[in-house]
């Protein structure tokens, strides 16, 4: 077994929300030696704790030893209010000068810059400034938030990758850098054709399409819960032929823009074909005839998903309450490794003597 | 000048759609040297997935293409022709990164899977990334980014809660997920190859990095087999949060208390002082009856005048930016988040700049989209050493080709 790839590598964790914990998760897997600080009672719910603090040592840590750890740390990821570090005495531009190796990575709502800078949010207003919710739900209804904290999420899986590609950096280059990661832009760049169309064709805003884009694209309830198509153009006719109804092949549902007039008619062709079907079958049948096809599995479906036990994706910890599964590598081909629980601050004083023991 | 942290790695770019176009739209800003290799017959459908009626050579100006490609440079090579595939393993040689979001199955069907890739260059970093993974039952099916976002839980957990139906991001959500993992993931390798002189092969499953995004679902399935929940806007923890209606076509703001304290801060601001004291177990309880309250108060305010006053009283709050609003947000545009990058085939508009800031060597947008087959010359004669006879000889068998041979399909 090779040596975990980010072995040796030693990682700061402050601030202790969703973004700053996600983005560490996965060094701590990939072999960092993630020193997770305690962020604010609250920070993480019971099992967002589980989910996310797993393989990482835990320590509570006052200001001078915040100072101590942070002039030892390789990454220093953090999610604290722009300001917030200087006035724990941790200045991010003096440590820099000092070790000009030291990658920093804050992960903050609106970013360090700019007069929202210092605004106050959560999940769902990042979510709503980030201009995905404007997008997503029912046009007839509010805007609505995808499910989980996404825009927290979003804001972490751009800080890992962010970090790792700087820590690749400096290892070539000799230095690091601090990386300002506004969660509000890591979603405003995906806004998939939206966003370039709007600004593009000056056509306004775009409304929210729903559960239906087209009806060729969206889902529908089926037979045991809910299942999913989306097609472009070129999957249209392997659909069309796989529910047979000879309608389909009449021109106004075989050419593409009198398709879209007629979309209402086609959605209800679609319906009553999902809905005599499970979610199982939908599946085996988008496979079998190349259409893209899928099913809303929930999390207890997916905790017993046959490719996924395949792919050993799932990681397990011991808890209070039983064992957790929870997902794991985020992918194949370097080595992983599960990382147990850590009650918060009981590494406190070996992590720390460790840090500073002068073994660097 | 400081360098950007790929300045100098060289990515061979098989990606095609959304997904790995986005990862390696990424590497490009973070300086690496992104070639965008595609067949004259099987080229990037993105290209024309939105008709343009009037423009004469539409694969070379859509905004959409665009989005995801710049920085990056064009070849055309048709892997599926033997010269072809000799072309491209001797370029690989000259690359760091092979990245790829084909089915599982393509790239053997290609006789370019990992080792002969790393035959032809021993350290190559291959990044995969087809939807469901190289491997296990699932393998086989069409991963576009809605079909992720069902298949990897996240759908089941949205929705408003009071009709059952789950419901999609706007959005190919599981598209650009997997692109910022994968751009992680071509980093990592490039770590291990660092450290170890040695390749690897990532087999990123976009289904898993998706669900991912959801972890803590999965804690509570398996410890408590609990069902998703539909909470519509609201928030188990701050109470009251929703969506709110307010002046303006479609116009809405998201308030989200956390504490007491920011209750007490929104009451007066909303004109509602006699429910100060209101405590959060009450709060939730008259949920419905407090948002009748706060939307009587948001639904004669412009959005952004709404979320300025509640921010000023220190109580979270943003407006929920339209794709047009959110060009041109003030503080979007304070950063300098919006760039206006010129392209010889189109008119210029304002492009997301990166989200990864690094402060130092302020990575810019360098160039636009390329054209079809734009650098063909520069890479096959002044990188790998063709000579003009062997271009024609390409072009002629339509291996290479500067627009696509099947201009229609998309």
């Amino acid at each position: 077994m090779k040596e975990p790839v980010l072995e040796g590598v030693r990682v700061l964790e402050i601030g202790g929300g969703i973004p700053a914990a996600y983005a560490t998760r996965w060094m701590a897997g990939f072999g960092a030696d993630v020193v997770r600080t305690e962020g604010p009672e609250g920070a993480l719910t019971p099992d967002e704790e589980i989910y996310l603090t797993a393989g990482k040592r835990r320590v509570v840590a006052d200001n001078e030893t915040l100072l101590q750890l942070g002039r030892q740390a390789d990454i220093l990821v953090e999610d604290t209010k722009p300001g917030t570090l200087r006035t724990r005495g941790l200045d991010i531009e003096a440590l820099r000068q000092e070790r000009p190796e030291l990658i920093v990575v804050s992960i903050t709502p609106f970013g360090q810059t700019g007069p929202a800078s210092q605004y106050e949010a959560t999940n769902g207003v990042v979510f709503a400034m980030g201009g995905i919710m404007s997008l997503t739900g029912h046009p007839s209804r509010p805007p609505l938030m995808t499910g989980g904290s996404q825009a927290y999420y979003l804001g972490g899986l751009n800080g890992f990758s962010a970090a790792v590609t700087a820590y690749y950096g400096r290892l070539v280059h000799g230095e690091g850098d601090h990386i300002d990661i506004s969660m509000q832009e890591c979603a405003a760049g995906m806004l998939e054709l939206y966003g370039a169309m709007t600004e593009y064709e000056k056509v306004g805003p775009i409304p929210r399409s729903g559960n239906h884009v087209r009806a060729v694209w969206g889902i529908y309830p089926c037979a045991d819960g809910y299942a999913g198509v989306c097609c472009l153009e070129r999957q249209v006719k392997a659909f069309f032929n796989l529910i047979g109804d000879p309608v389909l092949q009449e021109e106004r549902f075989q050419d593409r823009e009198q398709r879209a007039e007629h979309d209402d008619e086609l959605q209800a062709i679609v319906y009553g074909w999902f809905l005599e079907r499970t979610k199982a079958e939908i599946v085996e049948l988008g496979v079998q005839h190349r259409v893209p096809l899928g099913a809303v599995l929930t999390p207890k479906d997916l905790l017993e998903n046959e490719s996924l036990q395949e792919r050993d994706y799932f990681d397990s910890a011991r808890t209070p309450e039983g064992t957790a599964r929870f997902p794991g590598r985020p992918f194949l081909g370097l080595a992983w490794s599960p990382g147990e629980l850590h009650e918060g601050g009981t590494d406190t004083g070996a992590a720390v003597a460790e840090w500073t023991g002068g073994t660097r | 000048m400081k360098k950007l942290p790929l300045d100098g790695v060289r990515v061979a770019d098989l990606t095609m759609m959304w997904a790995g176009p986005y990862a390696t739209r990424i590497l490009g800003e973070m300086g690496a040297e992104v070639i965008k290799i595609e067949s004259p017959s099987a080229w990037d459908n993105i290209r024309t997935l939105v008709p343009q009626p009037e423009a004469t050579e539409p694969w070379n100006s859509s905004f959409y293409f665009n989005d995801y490609n710049r920085d990056k440079k064009s070849l055309t090579l048709d892997l599926a022709q033997e010269r072809g595939r000799e072309v491209f393993l001797d370029l690989v040689k000259h690359c760091d990164v092979v990245i790829e979001n084909y089915r599982a199955e393509v790239l053997g069907k290609l006789n370019i899977d990992y080792p002969v890739l790393k035959a032809a260059k021993q350290d190559i970093v291959l990044v995969s990334m087809a939807g469901f993974g190289k491997t296990g039952k699932e393998r086989g099916q069409v991963g576009f980014g809605p079909i992720i976002e069902q298949m990897a839980g996240l759908a089941s957990l949205s929705g408003y809660g009071d009709d059952g139906e789950p419901y999609k991001t706007g959005i190919s959500y599981g598209d650009p997920v997997g692109g910022v993992a994968a751009a992680g993931a071509a980093a990592l390798g490039l770590i291990q190859r660092r450290k170890t002189g040695e390749g690897c092969h990532i087999d990123l499953a976009q289904r898993e990095t998706m669900a991912a995004m959801v972890g803590e679902a999965f804690v509570a399935a398996s410890l408590r087999g609990e069902e998703p929940v539909h909470r519509g806007n609201r928030d188990a923890r701050f109470v009251p949060q929703g969506a709110y209606r307010c002046t303006g076509e479609d116009q809405w703001i998201v308030i989200s208390v956390r504490t007491d304290e920011e209750w007490r801060s929104l009451a007066p601001v909303i004109g509602a002082e006699e429910l100060t004291s209101v405590g959060k177990v009450e709060r939730a309880e008259r949920h419905d009856e407090l948002d009748a309250v706060i939307e009587r108060w948001t639904s004669s305010l412009d959005p952004q005048e709404a979320m300025e006053k509640l921010q000023a009283a220190g109580v979270p709050a943003g407006r929920v930016l339209d794709t047009e609003a959110i060009h041109d947000d003030p503080h979007l545009n304070a950063r300098g988040y919006w760039v206006w990058l010129p392209h010889p085939k189109m008119r210029p508009w304002r492009q997301p700049s990166t989200s990864w800031r690094l402060v130092e060597a302020n990575p810019q947008l360098r160039r636009h989209a390329p054209l079809f087959g734009e650098h063909n010359r520069e890479i096959l004669c002044d990188m790998l050493g063709l000579s003009e006879e062997d271009l024609k000889e390409l072009e002629a068998a339509g291996i290479i080709a500067d627009a696509p041979i099947n201009p229609t399909v998309g």
